[in-house]
């Protein structure tokens, strides 16, 4: 059986690079998948499409893996330590505090582009996790549902003033912020690439360290401590982790929902996810389903781009409920 | 039974151990102590602080006074997977909204003995493995947790701590929700571990004829311990308990060469018909 996983592990392995490989290959310049092969041997300054494919779609299909693969853990790992089937990385309020960032920014200085727009999502998201991280810190045995409900209530907060905000700004302002919100991986750039790159690597390094205590967690607190966790610590830290993760992403790419729920699910249909592999195939399940998403909002409307947001929503729930009527009918 | 000069500490001791929650006292200064290899019941009516005690003695609650001491060590001086090496435990009710195998769940049992990195090697596998046909569940194996029985449940948490090696097992009423045969399947079992026991208990016929020391709780006290010839008593059950009942020697005791008390109730409360002793 442990054969049975590792082969599973590799067959998405395969399926992510085969995935990035053809999704290079998609764009508003023709190409074909020997330029992409001589781009990515010759590293692409050769000819015009070559640079388009090296300097553009690679840091940008690389990003959108990271995010699929970091959201996707990211919500495994709520799911898991509060033991709520609904939780995902913008449930905490994540997303709130990044979009009240960027809000705050744009009133400020009246720049509505640039790096300096992530900074100020990724100091708003930063802001709302401290808050939750020490209202959970505070609360003792009834953590899981502080944690929830405060996550809740911060991002109906942070929602307010950034709607308070817009309601007096201009409407450029509104426009950058929509569309800010809506998901998108036209910022990736190899030179910033490497901040989400560390960060979700890392991170998910350290989660798949505590694996046991992962699954530990998903018998109840009780239960967990017997085994030698100490949980509300170990909640407190994996809370962290996550919402690091979210907040790099949120920072670089804005509001990508629904990935983060639906991924940890989808894989749970097919392997438990208490086996080490369980961890690995989500975030490699969630790389290559964004990785098309990306393709998917390139290719939809010609010489136009979609917010991801909209197609990881929109695909995400038809495709989440079919496996349910399915699986429904199965059993 | 004679003491050598120097007597191992106790495996575990408790001494004047008292617990409160927002200023209602649950348990009030409670001493006894657990020699090793002894199969010890708990017994007491619904809220007369049974799982509080068990929770004290597994560090899920910190006593408000008195102290727990593991082999001669104060268990709040060990650290939290030390503790879980020495101690195992198999609660009431496991919830679980998530697909984790029995084999997931019974690998759990290495959590303590494991460092961060540390991947689950050729042996511990065998030990899952082992443990899970020592309860009678291989054929369950890959079968997810939430699917199982409530006996086959309890047995796989069993399973579990058998892969955890303990010297302790505490359960806190394990054989509660199940029908009798897998009561008696489930204590049988855990006693044919050779680890030392600390199990409450609902039915005190059960808790007679297995323990080998009984400890009755009331009202968050000890007011009886000892053998089950000692402690099931008509006096105790309607003292402790509020039934009227005729304590006698179960049928097996001869055949098994210890004295059993069994328990037959007396019915009868609202009519008033009643004629206990």
């Amino acid at each position: 059986m442990a054969n049975n996983h590792s082969l599973a592990v590799v067959t998405a392995l395969i399926l992510a690079v085969v995935s990035i490989f053809i999704a290079l290959s998609f764009g508003a310049a023709p190409s074909k998948f020997i330029d992409v092969y001589h781009s990515l041997i010759g590293q692409g300054h050769d000819s015009f499409i070559e640079r388009i494919i090296w300097q553009l779609r690679m840091p940008r299909t690389l990003l959108a893996f990271l995010a699929g693969s970091g959201l996707a853990i990211a919500g495994l790992i709520l799911q898991t330590v509060t033991r709520n089937p609904l939780a995902d990385p913008y449930l905490f309020g994540i997303s709130s505090g990044a979009s009240f960032g960027v809000v705050c920014f744009i009133t400020i200085t009246g720049v509505s582009a640039g790096i300096s727009m992530s900074a100020a999502a990724f100091v708003g998201s930063l802001v709302t996790m401290l808050l939750l991280v020490f209202i959970a810190g505070r609360a003792g045995r009834g953590q899981v549902e502080t944690m929830l409900l405060a996550g809740v209530a911060l991002s109906f907060l942070f929602s307010a003033f950034t709607s308070l905000l817009l309601y007096f700004s201009d409407p450029q302002a509104i426009t950058a912020i929509l569309f800010w919100t809506l998901g998108s991986f036209a910022r990736a750039h190899w030179e910033t690439l490497w901040l989400p790159a560390l960060v979700i690597l890392s991170c998910t390094a350290i989660m798949i360290g505590f694996r046991r205590q992962l699954n530990a967690m998903l018998l109840g607190d009780e239960s967990a401590v017997t085994l030698g966790i100490p949980v509300q610590r170990f909640r407190l830290l994996m809370l962290i982790l996550s919402s690091l993760i979210t907040a790099v992403l949120v920072a670089m790419c804005g509001g990508i929902g629904f990935v983060g729920l639906m991924i940890p699910h989808i894989v749970r249909f097919f392997i438990s996810q208490g086996t080490p592999s369980g961890l690995m195939m989500t975030a490699l399940v969630g790389g290559t389903f964004m990785v098309w998403v990306d393709v998917l909002s390139r290719i939809l409307l010609a010489n136009q781009e979609l917010p991801i947001g909209v197609i990881t929503s929109a695909i995400g729930s038809v495709f989440f409920l079919s496996l349910l009527y399915f699986r429904k009918r199965e059993s | 039974m004679h003491t050598p000069d120097a007597a191992p500490p106790p495996l575990l001791k408790v001494t004047n151990l008292s617990w409160s929650v927002a200023s209602t006292t649950i348990l009030q200064s409670i001493d006894f102590s657990i020699k090793a290899g002894q199969f010890i019941g708990l017994l007491g009516p619904n809220g007369a602080g049974k799982s509080s005690l068990l929770r004290c003695l597994y560090r899920y609650s910190k006593p408000g006074s008195g102290e727990v001491a593991f082999a001669g060590q104060n268990i709040w001086q060990l650290s939290a997977d030390e503790y879980a090496k020495q101690v195992a435990v198999v609660l009431q009710e496991t919830p679980s909204q998530f697909n984790l195998s029995l084999y997931d769940v019974v690998s759990l049992g290495l959590t303590p003995h494991k460092s961060l990195f540390s991947s689950t090697t050729t042996t511990d596998k065998e030990l899952i493995l082992q443990a899970i046909e020592q309860v009678g569940l291989s054929h369950h194996c890959q079968q997810s947790f939430d699917s199982l029985s409530g006996g086959e449940k309890q047995r796989a948490l069993i399973a579990r701590s058998i892969v955890q090696g303990p010297k302790l097992l505490i359960m806190d009423e394990p054989t509660s929700h199940l029908d009798i045969k897998y009561q008696i399947q489930l204590m049988e079992l855990a006693k044919s571990l050779n680890v030392t026991v600390l199990a409450s208990f609902h039915d005190l016929n059960l808790a007679a004829s297995m323990c080998d020391e009984l400890l009755v709780l009331k009202k968050g006290r000890l007011v009886a311990s000892g053998t089950p010839e000692q402690v099931i008593t008509e006096k105790m059950l309607s003292d402790v308990f509020g039934v009227c009942a005729e304590v006698s020697l179960h049928p097996q005791s001869e055949q098994l060469d210890k004295v059993i008390p069994h328990i037959t109730y007396f019915y009868g409360y609202q009519t008033g018909v009643t004629n206990g002793k």
